[in-house]
Parts: C-alpha cells; sequence; structure tokens
C-alpha cells in the first residue's frame, strides 16, 4: 500500500523530478563514463604491450640512476655480436636485432617544422624489423630499402599531411639526414599516440645509433621451453651487461608508464565527486519542495492514521526509485561519454580500439552511488515529512512558510565558519609550508561546510541588501522577485550553495594559478639575468646545436645545462635522490642564486650550492662534504659552496655545480646532453637583433624553442593558462549541475506558486512583469551564490598563497578581472536559469491558476 | 489586431455607456466538444449597471463563476460579445485585457486572495503598485479605515484571521477604484458575523461610494445585501429579482429547487 502510494506519487511528480534526475544522471554518468574509460584504456594498453612483447627481449642495462638517460646524447646499446649469442641458444626461433630510439626529431623540409605529437608523447625513429611483435603492417607504399628511404607511419602522416614520395628529415644528437617516404604502416593494434619512423637497418644504425649496433634483441622461442627457461639461458649467454625480460615482464614495464591514465582518472572522478555533491544540494531541494507542496495530503494522510515512520519512508521510497532510474540511465550516459572521451584521446593522437570494457564494477558503483547519494540527500525532506502534524490537513495557506531557520544552525554554521576561518589563518602565518598546508585542507573543508549551513541565515540579510534595489529599479516586479528570494531562505540557501561550490573552486583556483604566473615573472624578474632561453622538445641539444647558438652574433656568451640523476648522501649519513644541474660557469651571470651563505662564484668553481631547506634538514654549512653518487661507480665529494635562500622557485631543490667539477666523476663523453641553453646579450649590443641573429642560427632545429624574457614569462603564463583551462573545463559541469539547480528551484517555485501568480495575473500583472519577476528572483539567488563562492574562494585562493609563499608563490595575485567576470556570468547563469521557467508561468492559464487547490 | 480595434472603436455597449459597468450579449461557453461537451453559458444576455449591488445566484455548477469569468475578461467566450464600460473585450490580446484588468477591474476570491510574502498594506497597493500608479493617499486611509484594518497594515496575510485576510481583500479590491469588482463567494469561508462585516463594507462602497459590484454567492443573506439578484441555471438566467431580502430570495430559491426537481 505505501509502497502503492510512493510510485504513484513519483510517477504524478514525474516532471517535478526531471532536474534532479538529470542531476543524478550527470553524476553517474561523470563516475562510470570514468571508470568505463580507464578500463578500456587499460585493456587496449594492456593488449597492445602483450601483442608486441616478444618471448625474451635483451636491452642494455639500466639502473635507477642511469634509467633513460641517453648518455652523451649516444642510445644505451648492445653490441651486435650478441644476436648471434642469443640466436645461438637452444629453444630459440629467431634473434633479432632492433633499433629504436627516442631522441631523434623528425622535420618537414617544406615547412622547416616538427612532425609528430605535441602532446608529451614520444617520437620514434628506428630500424623497420617486421618480426612477429611489429605493431604496424605496410599500408602503401614499400618497406625502406636503401639509405635513402624512410617508412611513416599512417596517422604521422595524415596529422603532418605528408604521402608516398614526401621529404622528411630526421635530425638526431649526430646529424642531420634526408629522406624520401617510401611507404606508409599502419598500426594494427592501438596506436599510443607516438610518432614512429623507419628506415632501413644499416641506415638506422649509422644514422641513429653511430654505430653498428642495436638498442634491444627480440627473441621468439620455438615452444619447447618456457619464457623463464628461456630467460635464464639467454641471461647466462649475454652475462651481467644486459637486462633480459620475459613477455610478462616487458608488459608490466610498459603498463608502469601508464601513469597519466591513473592521474586522468583520479581528477576526473574527482570532479564527478564535486558534481555529484552539487547534485545532491539539488535532490534535496526538490524533495523539500514535493514535501512542502504536499503539506496538507501528508497532513492528512497522518490524521487517517498513518504513522511518521511511514511518512517518511514513502518520501524515502520515492528517492530510492529516483535513484534506481538516475543510475540506470547515467550508466547508460556514461557509457556515451566513454565513447566521448576514447574519441577525445584519438583526436590528441591516441587510438583506443576494441570494445568498451565494463565489467561488474562500473555497474555496481554506478548503482550504489546514484542511489545512495539520493536516498541521502532526500533524508532531512523525509524527515521532515514525518514530522508534519495532522494539524497541517486542516490549515489554508498557499504555501507553508518556513520555520524561523534554527539557532542550532546559526550557531552550528558559525562555529564551523569560525573555526574553518581560523584554520585559513594559522595556515597563512604557518612557519612550514606542510602544516600550513594541513591547516589550509582543514580549514577549506570546514569553512565549505559551515557555508553551506550558514547560507539560509545569510540570504535572508544578503539578499535584503542586494534586492534592495530592485523595488526602486523594477517597480513591483523587482519588490515581489526580492520577497519571493527570501520568503525560503532554507531553499535559497541549498540552490545558492550548489552554485557557490564551483565557483569557489573556481575562484580559489584562478587566485592560486594568477599568483603563479605573477610569482614566476617577478622572479624571472628579480633573478633570471640571461636574455635569451633555448629548450628542446625532443632529446638534448647536440654538439652542433651548441656550437651553432655560440657561433650567433652579439652574444657575450651561451652558458649550458645538463641535468644528471644522482644520490646526494650528506655527512648526517642520509641519502637523498635527486639530480645535479650541471652548468657552464658563466650560469652566474644567466640566474641570480639568492644568498644566504657562500657564494655563487664558489659553487661553480669546485663546489656545489643547496638549498636553504636542505642545508637546515641535514645541518649543513658551507665547506661541508656531500658524496654524489651518479650510478656506475662514478662517485665524488663536493663541497657545500653556497646555501640559497628559500623562496625562488628557480634555486629551490636545485643543487647547482659546473660542468667542470661534474666531468671529475663523470668523463664528458658519457655526460647527458644539455637541455637547457642560456644565452645573454654583449654589452652594447642590441638585444632584439642578437635575439633573431641567435634564432637564424638554430633555423635548422625546428625541434628548439627560442625565447627572450618576454617569450619566456609567456610560456609559463600559457602552460598555467592550460593547467586553469582544464580546470575551467571540468569545473564548468559542478556548475552546470548548480544551474540545472537554479532552473529546478525555480521551476517548482513556479508550479508551487500557481495560485499566486494566478492572482497576480488577475489583478493585472502583465506577462513581461511576470517574466521579469522570476528572472530577477534568479539573478538574486545566482549572484547570493556567487558573492558566497568568490567570497570564499578568495579566502582559499589567498590563504593557498600565503601557504606556498615559501615554496616560490611569493607574489599575491587577484584576478579582479576574472572574478568581476563571474559575477557577470553569475548574473547571466540566473538569467538563462529563469527563460523556461519564467516561459512556463508566463504561459500559465489564469483561470486554471485560480482554480487549482 | 485591426479588426479588433476596430471593433473597439465602433461598437457601442449596447446598454448605452453611462447605465452599464459591463454588459453580455448572446455569450455561449462550451468546454470540451463532441460527446464530453458541456455548456456553461447558454446563449446569455446581462447587464451589470453602474453604482449597483449585483448578486449572482444559482445550483451548484450553474455556470456562475464561468459567467463572472468571463465578464471580467479572464476567461475568453465561444460565442457572444462582451464589453467591459465601452470597451468591447471579446476579442482582446492578452496584453490589452491584462491593462483593462489592471485599470478597471477588481477582484475579490473565495480564497487565496493575498500575496503571502506582502504585508496588508503592501497587498492592499499592489494593483496599483503593477500598474505604476500612485495610491491616492486620502482615499487608501479612508478604505482602510472603513475595512477597520489600520493596525494590521503591517502584518503578513498568515497572521491574520480569514475574516481580516478577507477584509483586506475588499480593501485591495477599492483602494485602486476600479470600474467595476467581481467576487467569487467573497464570504464563502467567513464565519456568518466576519462574512456581515464584508457584506456590510460591499454594501456601503456602493452606496457612499457608486462602487460597482458583482457577487456570485449559494447565501441567500449575502444576496440579501445587494440590490437585483440573478438567477442563474443549467447557463441560462431564469430569474432576476430586484432588491431582494435574504426571505424573499430563500423562497426563491425554494421555488426553484421544486422546479428543477419536478
Ligand atoms: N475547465 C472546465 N472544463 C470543463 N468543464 C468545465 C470547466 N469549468 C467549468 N466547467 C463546467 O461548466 C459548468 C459551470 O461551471 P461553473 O464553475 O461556472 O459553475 P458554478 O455555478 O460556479 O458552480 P459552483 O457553485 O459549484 O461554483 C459546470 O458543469 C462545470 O462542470
Ligand atoms: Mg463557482
Amino acid at each position: 500500500m505505501l509502497l502503492k502510494l510512493s510510485l504513484r506519487s513519483f510517477l504524478a511528480h514525474k516532471g517535478r523530478m526531471v532536474l534532479s534526475l538529470i542531476a543524478v544522471v550527470l553524476s553517474v554518468a561523470f563516475v562510470s563514463g570514468t571508470l568505463v574509460f580507464s578500463n578500456t584504456a587499460t585493456a587496449t594498453f594492456d593488449k597492445l604491450f602483450a601483442s608486441t612483447a616478444s618471448d625474451v627481449a635483451v636491452q642494455p642495462k639500466t639502473d635507477k640512476l642511469s634509467a633513460g638517460q641517453d648518455q652523451g646524447g649516444k642510445t644505451p646499446v648492445i653490441p651486435a655480436g650478441q644476436v648471434a649469442e642469443v640466436a645461438a641458444q637452444p629453444g630459440v626461433k629467431s634473434a633479432t636485432g632492433e633499433v629504436m630510439v627516442e631522441n631523434a626529431t623528425l622535420v618537414n623540409p617544406a615547412t622547416n617544422k616538427s612532425v609528430g605529437p605535441t602532446s608529451g608523447a614520444p617520437t620514434l625513429v628506428g630500424a623497420w624489423t617486421p618480426t612477429p611483435g611489429n605493431p604496424l603492417t605496410i599500408t602503401s607504399g614499400q618497406a625502406p630499402r636503401d639509405s635513402s628511404q624512410i617508412m611513416l607511419d599512417a596517422d604521422t602522416a595524415k596529422k603532418a599531411k605528408l604521402g608516398l614520395g614526401s621529404p622528411l628529415r630526421v635530425i638526431t644528437t649526430i646529424g642531420s639526414y634526408d629522406f624520401t617516404v617510401s611507404g606508409i604502416a599502419t598500426f594494427t593494434t592501438t596506436n599510443p599516440g607516438a610518432a614512429m619512423a623507419f628506415t632501413d637497418v644499416p641506415t638506422a644504425q649509422r644514422d641513429l645509433l653511430g654505430s653498428a649496433d642495436f638498442t634491444s634483441i627480440e627473441t621468439y622461442g620455438d615452444g619447447s621451453r618456457s619464457n623463464d627457461q628461456l630467460k635464464a639461458e639467454i641471461a647466462s649467454a649475454v652475462g651481467g651487461g644486459f637486462d633480459v625480460k620475459t613477455a610478462a615482464e616487458q608488459k608490466s614495464d610498459g603498463s608502469k608508464n601508464l601513469g597519466f591514465l591513473d592521474f586522468m582518472k583520479y581528477a576526473m572522478l574527482g570532479f564527478a565527486g564535486i558534481s555529484l555533491l552539487v547534485g545532491g544540494f539539488l535532490i534535496i531541494n526538490t524533495f523539500s519542495m514535493l514535501v512542502a507542496q504536499r503539506t496538507r495530503e501528508i497532513g492528512l494522510m497522518r490524521a487517517i492514521g498513518s504513522s511518521r515512520r511511514q511518512v517518511n519512508q514513502s518520501v524515502l521510497i520515492e528517492a530510492l526509485a529516483l535513484g534506481v532510474l538516475g543510475s540506470t540511465l547515467g550508466l547508460l550516459a556514461g557509457l556515451g561519454l566513454a565513447e566521448i572521451l576514447i574519441a577525445l584521446m584519438k583526436s590528441l593522437g591516441m587510438n583506443l580500439q576494441g570494445a568498451l570494457q565494463i565489467g561488474w564494477t562500473v555497474p555496481v558503483a554506478a548503482y550504489a552511488i546514484g542511489i545512495v547519494i539520493t536516498v541521502l540527500a532526500a533524508w532531512i525532506p523525509a524527515r521532515r515529512a514525518g514530522k508534519i502534524s495532522p494539524m497541517a490537513a486542516l490549515r489554508d495557506h498557499g504555501t507553508p512558510s518556513e520555520a524561523r531557520a534554527n539557532t542550532i544552525r546559526a550557531i552550528l554554521g558559525l562555529v564551523l565558519t569560525a573555526g574553518g576561518g581560523g584554520l585559513l589563518v594559522l595556515a597563512a602565518t604557518a612557519k612550514k609550508a606542510a602544516t600550513g598546508g594541513s591547516y589550509l585542507g582543514l580549514g577549506v573543508l570546514l569553512t565549505l561546510v559551515g557555508f553551506v549551513v550558514l547560507g539560509p541565515l545569510l540570504s535572508t540579510g544578503v539578499i535584503r541588501v542586494l534586492g534592495a534595489l530592485l523595488p526602486a529599479l523594477f517597480g513591483p516586479s523587482g519588490k515581489l522577485a526580492q520577497r519571493n528570494a527570501m520568503r525560503n531562505p532554507r531553499r535559497t540557501g541549498a540552490t545558492a550553495a550548489a552554485l557557490m561550490i564551483g565557483l569557489s573552486l573556481v575562484t580559489g583556483a584562478s587566485v592560486v594559478t594568477s599568483s603563479m604566473v605573477s610569482s614566476a615573472t617577478a622572479q624571472i624578474d628579480k633573478s633570471v639575468g640571461a636574455d635569451y632561453i633555448v629548450t628542446s622538445r625532443t632529446g638534448g641539444m647536440s654538439p652542433a646545436i651548441v656550437q651553432a647558438a655560440s657561433g650567433a652574433s652579439g652574444l657575450a656568451h651561451i652558458t649550458e645545462q645538463k641535468i644528471l640523476p644522482a644520490n646526494i648522501t650528506t655527512p648526517d649519513g642520509k641519502t637523498t635522490e635527486t639530480q645535479v644541474d650541471a652548468s657552464s660557469p658563466t650560469f652566474v651571470d644567466d640566474l641570480h642564486l639568492p644568498v644566504t651563505a657562500g657564494s655563487p662564484q664558489a659553487a661553480f668553481s669546485g663546489g656545489i650550492s643547496v638549498d636553504q631547506t636542505f642545508a637546515k634538514d641535514h645541518n649543513l654549512s658551507i665547506g661541508d662534504k656531500l658524496a654524489i653518487d651518479y650510478g656506475k661507480g662514478r662517485t665524488q665529494s663536493v663541497p657545500v659552496a653556497l646555501i640559497t635562500t628559500e623562496g625562488n622557485s628557480l634555486s629551490d631543490h636545485s643543487f647547482n655545480t659546473s660542468i667542470a667539477t661534474v666531468t671529475e666523476a663523470v668523463p664528458a663523453a658519457d655526460q647527458p646532453l644539455p637541455v637547457l641553453l642560456l644565452g645573454k646579450a654583449a654589452p652594447g649590443a642590441d638585444v632584439e637583433k642578437s635575439l633573431s641573429s641567435l634564432q637564424d642560427a638554430l633555423t635548422a632545429y625546428p625541434q628548439l624553442s627560442v625565447k627572450d624574457q618576454a617569450g619566456y614569462k609567456q610560456i609559463i603564463q600559457s602552460q598555467v593558462d592550460q593547467l586553469l583551462y582544464m580546470v575551467y573545463g571540468l569545473l564548468g559541469l559542478a556548475i552546470a549541475v548548480a544551474v540545472l539547480g537554479v532552473v529546478n528551484t525555480l521551476a517548482l517555485s513556479v508550479v508551487e506558486r500557481t495560485r499566486e501568480i494566478g492572482l497576480l495575473r488577475a489583478i493585472g500583472l502583465s506577462r513581461r512583469q511576470l517574466r521579469r519577476m522570476i528572472r530577477l528572483e534568479s539573478v538574486v539567488i545566482a549572484l547570493f551564490g556567487a558573492l558566497l563562492g568568490t567570497g570564499l574562494g578568495l579566502a582559499w585562493g589567498i590563504s593557498s598563497q600565503k601557504v606556498l609563499a615559501t615554496q616560490g608563490l611569493d607574489t599575491l595575485t587577484v584576478p579582479v578581472g576574472t572574478i568581476v567576470v563571474i559575477l557577470l556570468l553569475s548574473a547571466l547563469v540566473g538569467l538563462g536559469a529563469a527563460l523556461l521557467p519564467a516561459f512556463r508561468a508566463g504561459r500559465m492559464n489564469v483561470l486554471a491558476a485560480i482554480a487549482t487547490d | 489586431m485591426t479588426t479588433a480595434t476596430a471593433a473597439v472603436q465602433t461598437s457601442e455597449n449596447p446598454g448605452g455607456p453611462s447605465a452599464n459597468a459591463a454588459s453580455a450579449r448572446l455569450v455561449t461557453k462550451a468546454y470540451g466538444s463532441g460527446e464530453t461537451r458541456v455548456t456553461a453559458l447558454d446563449a446569455v444576455d446581462v447587464d451589470i449597471q453602474r453604482g449597483r449591488f449585483t448578486a449572482i445566484m444559482g445550483p451548484s455548477g450553474s455556470g456562475k463563476s464561468t459567467l463572472m469569468h468571463c465578464l471580467a475578461g479572464l476567461d475568453t467566450v465561444t460565442e457572444g460579445r462582451i464589453w467591459i464600460g465601452d470597451t468591447e473585450i471579446t476579442g482582446l490580446k492578452d496584453k490589452q485585457l491584462t491593462k483593462l484588468r489592471r485599470d478597471k477591474i477588481g477582484f475579490i476570491f473565495q480564497s487565496f486572495n493575498l500575496l503571502p510574502t506582502l504585508n496588508a498594506l503592501e497587498n492592499i497597493t499592489l494593483p496599483m503598485d503593477i500598474a505604476g500608479r500612485k495610491a491616492d493617499q486620502a482615499w487608501l486611509e479612508q478604505v482602510v479605515e472603513t475595512v477597520g484594518l489600520a493596525d494590521r497594515l503591517k502584518h503578513r496575510p498568515t497572521q491574520l484571521s480569514g475574516g481580516q485576510q478577507q477584509r483586506v481583500a475588499v480593501a485591495r479590491a477599492l483602494a485602486a477604484r476600479p470600474e467595476i469588482i467581481f467576487g467569487d463567494e467573497p464570504t464563502g469561508n467567513l464565519d456568518s458575523r466576519s462574512g456581515s462585516e464584508v457584506l456590510t463594507f460591499l454594501r456601503r462602497s456602493v452606496d457612499e461610494l457608486a462602487q460597482t459590484i458583482v457577487m456570485v454567492t449559494h447565501d441567500p443573506v449575502a444576496a440579501g445585501y445587494a440590490d437585483r439578484v440573478l438567477f442563474l441555471a443549467d447557463g441560462v438566467i431564469v430569474d432576476e429579482m430586484h432588491a431582494p431580502t435574504a426571505d424573499s430570495v430563500l423562497e426563491r430559491m425554494r421555488r426553484f429547487d421544486g422546479k428543477r426537481t419536478s
């Protein structure tokens, strides 16, 4: 009976549930879409790694310190003779030497532009060896046959508009080589986003490695032995100088590089969480309004003998129905979303083929989340419904006016907000970033909850002020709008809270990011002496590049910087895994290292610099010796000659020394190539002219970016902007759900106030005035949420900046423009949200409105 | 548009502009179509004289509310023509109707007359607010005085009794000095004392202020306050009575019921 009543009521109010349903659907879709996408991506990559792995692979030995390092610009190799050795082992069917390097650049000679991914995925150039693990097949043209031919993967060719016969240049650390495209090969499995080009084996060895060696040996067994047995035999044959890996080991190596997928997954789940939270408010509001509208009906039920529990449960059953329906639709929408994400990845060059991987976890998560959030959100309204007295059936008033927001709420809200605010202040004044960080986190949480709790109380006051202008500006519509926005503080509060959450995050993020940019810019102004900065998108900078740069006219010097992974052991016996920045001595002119003790000159003549925190943590003073281990048995002991002052992002966490000092432990030929060149204009030289002369000198290397200080700042700005756009984009979802909330509240209010609207129309309110009234109410609610949100976000952002001040975020910039735009947009959001409800109210039949009971 | 305007200009109120505040000619109102067609009004002719208190009576479902709604321009007619003063309202657009209601008509409903967000005084001045007119202060005071609400003006509707709310509604209808006030069972929800307060007040506004009032009622006592009673049955005006008393109306109703059952 109860169930029947609940379901009937659910169906009767399905129109009013639509927006709540959308909120549940969106949230669930986001969660399940993310999970399906990451399952699918993982599955496709697993398949890719499984299909490309050979039974046993022999690779050059890598330890932690030299992992991924191209020593002296050369890729580590396996001598050619080892191939025959491996092939001779019993059980080996075939052993193929392969060449594949990551440090080459593909250039279209016609445009002198780099060809290949810009997303950070690698460009791989190697020899074409048709082993069973080769993920490509030739789809047009033919494999490269001589030293003038090259084959390109189809996706890259299409993107770069290259075809058979097109010229293609390969720039390696050895030299530049021109080829003609002889064939196009297409991925048979997933294209992981890399660009791939192939020459024949001798050409690859000569141009990419500079020796007739291989970068790996791929071995296939004849089936007589397990891969592990095969590995043991091969390992003992080739000796200890190499890594020998079975197919399974190769596969798990590959999966290790997929950290970015996890990152994406958690970031998106985080945003799904936010939209879930925001959706929760929407559901609370919907059920509160349904309960309010049914006060008399519920009173009647109580009067004829329903128990509190029955009333309570009937509301929860409706919520359950909504949750089940929302989860089901959300799950389906999630599959669509996963498809969209896959298409998006495809447009970024990552081809995820194959069926969607759903598994049992996704539906379970979808239903759990959808149902739990709905029932939880309906809990408070359900309790309220249970408390309705049978008297309610007898009372006659249009809409039950809410009980005055109670004192418990006020006290709780104030305590939470004050506590959170106190924590934010503590965070801002904390000495240590780490303690500041935990205060900050807790403070953000408490102030957010505090504001949500206080929202209804604040709404009365804030809207009285905000809306004070309305009657003057908009006449009776303004007055009615203001009163309507204030009449139901709890509802206004919840609606605004939904908007507040998204906007506070956006505001906080934009304060932090604009402080990031201004801090970095200030730091560049303060400490960068170099006029020019040269960086490379692929590989390090070959001697030829350094030479070309040094040859530019109007330069005082070119500074090289190399980065070497190292373990540093301090006198207190502790070892830190880090890296050493080795530069030319002219570095001291290019970067003004802030001095706490010692001198930069000393650090670049036989000493090393450490930052203040490191010095404090390890009790270091000038002259203390650091034991540095570069791997492969190369060690040295270097005295601390400079302690840099904390709070400079360019020198914090850095260990600066000269290349000459490093050369004492690591032979020059085994050092990595420089990753950064810094240049300074000669005294009296035209800085602009020298820039173009440097750019001209390096024009043969399109993988390089040559910038002056202004250009460098722009790069930092655009990197931060990218981050910000991503955050904006994803928070857009939370705001969209919040907008749904405003629409929902207004739409339900319009339904709820049918009689009032009829009355107003009967006594002469025109359609236009009516619509304006609803629009203004919407704008006021939206602005209220926006004010709370930006206020909260500002507090968070400023506090975060203070916490990170010692980490280099020392300049606070409040993006006033952005905040003004956010407020204006919120007003627009309010207008937009009111469109439909206002339209519906305008269309309402006056008579029907009056007649409604 | 042009035809509607032309109609407004050329079609004179058949009862003459000075005599009638509202007139209806051959007004038919039907709901639904085919099998389920209900004729709520059947070719009704009515003239509401200016400065008089007219009551409309009749059994439930006879079409009283429908007639009132049509006269007030709240509802459209199926056939026939209606005038408010000199303006023919049949064929007017929503915008013009709204303006007409705002400027010339006052309403008192049986219940839910007031906006809960506004206090009594704000509710009273609401029609003028909406129209963007300034309330005539002296008149407003007089109206408030007469309804006896001077000390309740700052109260919200929920803080007022049903009778007080109804009196606020009456004050609202009067405050804007409309040409005609329509009430659909304005005392239907009130006890006899509050009812008679409201009715006395309506009566006085007709006598002293020359207000025109049309009131639908089921209550012979209420009808006794009117100058004239129209009896409606099955969508047709079957009788009318001048200078009624509660007793004569009751008597008439009895006959009427008898006729209906026979
Ligand atoms: N919207 C509608 N749709 C269909 N029929 C309607 C509608 N409104 C009224 N009617 C019908 O029109 C007739 C007249 O209704 P009306 O409301 O005018 O009666 P009334 O005289 O006011 O009755 P009461 O005294 O009960 O208020 C009735 O038969 C009613 O069923
Ligand atoms: Mg009626």
